[in-house]
């Protein structure tokens, strides 16, 4: 199964989802060189952008891909009042969303803690370097840590430039 | 002119610069190749996310299968 995180993020900007890229492409995007297999972003879980998100990700055959059945994604009202999480696989790759970050907050401190950065296929918001540290410290699995010693590398050579 | 002085740099690979500070030692001395870092931080965001897929597609070429839930 491809993964194209371009392609993802694209999908969630032209449908107009509110998020923050967290997680190992954002680490990717402040200069850490490790592989990351799926595309991690914060986001509110309002009705809207949920369904928003699902707009975005709808030809893609999306499921929730941590589910026994690979159940579909597909929005009752009940469900969308009772989700905090989002794990699915698409065409386009693993996208999850999460309306929470350890060590960060929720959606609010998390968009409080980004930064934007215009690309050629549009603006994106991503934790900044410091809220990314902070974050993997929180989580503290080894391979987050791991990223860290990465992270305080690149946050040294930038303070020091 | 190849004396051993050059034939030494050229095997030795990345070498951690002298007044490299603390974190940034501490991820050499961990065993992380800091070459790549300095790279990464040469480009632009959108740049290293392009490189990022590039290494994305060149490890699920290799391994198919790296990309299970079981593998993350």
């Amino acid at each position: 199964m491809p993964q194209s995180d371009k392609a993802l993020l694209t999908r969630l900007n032209e449908h107009g989802v509110e998020f923050v890229i967290i997680g190992g492409v954002c680490g990717v995007l402040h200069g850490v060189p490790l592989v990351t297999f799926d595309l991690d972003v914060c986001c509110p879980f309002s009705p809207g952008n949920l369904r928003r998100i699902e707009a975005a990700v709808k030809d893609l055959h999306p499921y929730h891909r941590l589910t026994p059945g690979k159940l579909p994604l597909e929005f009752s009202d009940n469900l969308v009042a009772r989700l905090k999480n989002l794990y699915l696989q698409t065409d386009l790759g693993k996208l999850d969303c999460l309306s929470e970050v350890k060590g960060i907050g929720d959606y609010h401190d998390v968009f409080n803690s980004s930064e934007l950065h215009n690309t050629s296929h549009g603006k994106f918001h991503m934790l900044s370097l410091d809220a990314l540290i902070a974050a993997k410290e929180a989580v503290g699995r080894a391979r987050d840590l791991t990223a860290v010693k990465l992270l305080r590398a690149i946050k040294e050579r930038k303070e020091g430039s | 002119m190849l004396d051993e002085a050059l034939i030494e740099q050229l095997n030795r690979g990345y070498v951690c610069p002298p007044d490299a500070g603390p974190a940034w030692r501490a991820a050499c001395d961990y065993g992380f190749d800091m070459s790549l870092v300095e790279d990464a931080l040469t480009q632009t965001p959108e740049q290293r996310l392009e490189e990022h897929q590039r290494a994305l597609d060149r490890a699920l070429m290799l391994n198919p299968n790296i990309n299970s839930d079981a593998a993350e």
